[in-house]
């Protein structure tokens, strides 16, 4: 039998939960469990949740931002760091976890999964530094 | 330099800069071992990619898998944790190439390391590149001259062929191709030379060796030392071939020589283990095959219209106690036109270089020879299998008829006269004429442990008083009645003088 990956696995447990409540749901999170434990899964439970968050999240149309800054953001940046992050994934929901950082100099560092957008200063004398060496 | 130089400078360079925010994409390590790393993330990027690590290292993506990348780490990976940033690149891992490099000593990522400063690269060349396709190519016919005897009279080498060195450790491998490299001055050849593996003193007395022969005039040297990862080792052919593609390029003719290919294998099963890929026949993945396919189908002769230039390519393979069926070797046999077997039991018999005359082939290199070598070497060949099969069949009795020992006494002075010691790389004119004496039965009368001083002589003799012939086989790579006129009329006359001494 092909080894089931964890993708395959949070798919599973995505589609037969999704829109169930109550009993039902109890009912699948029990045989989840159960399943895990038959698969010698249980160790691979923390992966599964971070797919399965992943897959909820798309389900709802929303994405999770992490932003990083010297210093804490003022509330009309913040609103159009949040209006640029709809726009740039046409998402309707957003959630933003902000972050704070001396090492960054200054500017702001927006993370979205796996891609980042840096304009720190911390990046630009970096990059800088790079630009000199090589040329 | 005054200090406000510097600092304009610096001044210009830094408005000259421009910073845009960019996107990036970014993973995270998973895990670290043994020069591999696993990275979650990074879920659109491409195979052979660049990737760089916090610390400045670069990785390249191998495995590409459901959940997360195998990468191999190029440099040092102790400094590499669980959790740091990993950032795509968006570039296929690729080698600074320049004309620059020529006589300097690189590392397998074309960065130098012979502390002569750093080299302004002219263009960067992804490593892995498809070899050119037939259209682009043309038949080998034109020769690379090792000055080997043994070689360039039985098993010619042609400009754009792939001619395998095989044979145990300590059989004068590596000395076949620091002699062909040797050879090359004047030649209108640049030469490449990829050390995989080897000992960091070896190729230190490799370069002062080519150094003294003034041989690093047109030579680079690609290294992958045994101190390094082995995922340097994998590389560092290709490496090689690439910068060799950038001179073929300029239609120049190339040669390159990877010193060794079986220590390449071990380093690629290495990786290839760790990575969990599943081993085949003696541990190597099952791509092992296209693994040395893949190198030595970019050596080419290219036709006039695609740019002219060709690479010849000279793996060497170390065997085992001379077992030529195994793996490797059998894989590379298949790949290459021919091959240079050396053996140990010859080595140690006196007879160097070490070649097994009836082992070795060169499936492509006698459209290559020029005329008058191929006249001179036709029968030579085949006398000498035959020389061996009697001289194996003649220690059972002595009662042997007159052409049988005529047969043998030749075999005997044939096999004197391909010695030849390391580093006295042999003109073309000269070699033809000392086979020309051979097989012409000159050496007949001469006795066998005459026959090195008599060869020295008569080459010294020769190109003073047999001016027409060299001029002949210089210009037209033939003789004419006239030139072999005089020749038999040279040889004559030095032998009478020989003998009479």
């Amino acid at each position: 039998m092909a080894t089931i990956s964890i993708n395959n696995l949070a798919r599973a447990i995505y589609e037969s939960s999704s829109g169930k409540e109550g009993a039902d749901l109890d009912l699948i999170v029990k045989n989840t469990v159960k399943l895990l434990s038959e698969k010698h899964m249980i160790g691979k439970s923390k992966e599964l949740l971070d797919r399965l968050e992943k897959l909820v999240d798309k389900g709802d149309d929303l994405v999770r931002a992490k932003i990083s800054s010297k210093t804490k953001l003022e509330k009309k940046t913040i609103e159009e760091i949040e209006e640029f992050i709809k726009k740039r994934y046409k998402i309707k929901n957003s959630v933003l976890v902000f972050e704070t950082d001396e090492k960054l100099i200054g500017g702001i560092k927006i993370e979205v999964g796996d891609e980042i957008i840096d304009m720190t200063l911390q990046n630009k004398i970096h990059k800088l530094k790079n630009y000199l060496i090589t040329n | 330099m005054t200090k406000n130089h510097i600092v304009e400078n610096l001044r210009k360079q830094i408005e000259k800069w421009k910073d845009e925010a960019e996107l990036e994409k970014v993973g995270h390590v998973i895990e670290v071992f043994d020069g591999i790393a696993k990275i979650s993330g990074l879920y659109d990027i491409k195979a052979s990619e660049m990737v760089s690590f916090p610390n400045g290292e670069i990785g390249v993506t191998l495995n590409l898998e459901e959940d997360s990348i195998g990468v191999i780490i190029l440099g040092d990976f102790s400094k590499i944790r669980e959790g740091d940033v990993v950032k795509a690149t968006g570039q296929i891992l690729s080698v600074p190439v320049a004309n620059a490099q020529i006589g300097r000593v690189l590392n397998a990522l074309g960065v130098p390391i012979d502390g002569k400063g750093a080299i302004k690269a002219e263009k960067n060349n992804p490593i892995e590149k498809v070899a050119p396709g037939v259209i682009t190519r043309e038949g080998v016919n034109q020769a690379v001259q090792t000055g080997i005897k043994a070689i360039d009279a039985l098993i010619p080498i042609g400009r754009g062929q792939r001619e395998l060195i095989i044979g145990d450790r300590q059989t004068g491998k590596t000395a076949i191709a620091i002699d062909a490299i040797l050879n090359q001055k004047g030649q209108d050849m640049i030469c490449v030379y990829v050390s995989i593996g080897q000992k960091d003193s070896k190729l230190r007395k490799l370069q002062t060796r080519l150094e003294e022969g003034g041989a690093m005039d047109y030579t680079v040297i690609v290294s992958a030392g045994s101190s390094e990862s082995a995922a340097l080792s994998y590389i560092a052919p290709y490496t090689g071939v690439s910068i060799a593609e950038f001179f073929m390029d300029q239609g120049k003719d190339v040669l390159i020589i990877y010193d060794d290919l079986s220590k390449h294998a071990v380093a690629y099963r290495e990786i290839s283990l760790l990575l969990r890929r599943p081993p085949g026949r003696e541990a190597f993945p099952g791509d092992v095959f296209y693994l040395h396919s893949r190198l030595l189908e970019r050596a080419c002769r290219r036709n006039k219209e695609y740019g002219d230039g060709s690479i010849t390519a000279l793996p060497i393979i170390e065997t085992q106690s001379g077992d030529l069926s195994a793996y490797i070797p059998t894989n590379v046999i298949s790949i290459t036109d021919g091959q240079i077997f050396l053996e140990t039991d010859l080595f140690y018999k006196g007879i160097r270089p070490a070649v097994n005359v009836g082992f070795s082939v060169s499936r492509v290199g006698s459209n290559a020879q020029i005329k008058a070598m191929k006249k001179v070497s036709g029968t030579l060949k085949l006398d000498l299998a035959q020389f061996r099969e009697l001289e194996a069949f003649a220690q059972f009795g002595s009662d042997l008829d007159e052409s049988t020992k005529n047969q043998l006494e030749r075999g005997k002075r044939a096999v004197e006269v391909l010695k030849q010691p390391q580093y006295a790389p042999f003109a073309t004119e000269d070699q033809v004429v000392v086979l020309y004496a051979l097989t012409k039965g000159y050496m007949d009368d001469v006795s066998i442990d005459q026959i090195k001083s008599f060869e020295e002589g008569l080459i010294e003799y020769a190109s003073k008083n047999a001016k027409t012939f060299y001029k002949e086989i210089t210009k037209d790579k033939m003789w004419t009645d006239a030139g072999e006129e005089e020749l038999k009329k040279v040889i004559g006359e030095f032998k009478s003088g020989f003998t009479k001494n």
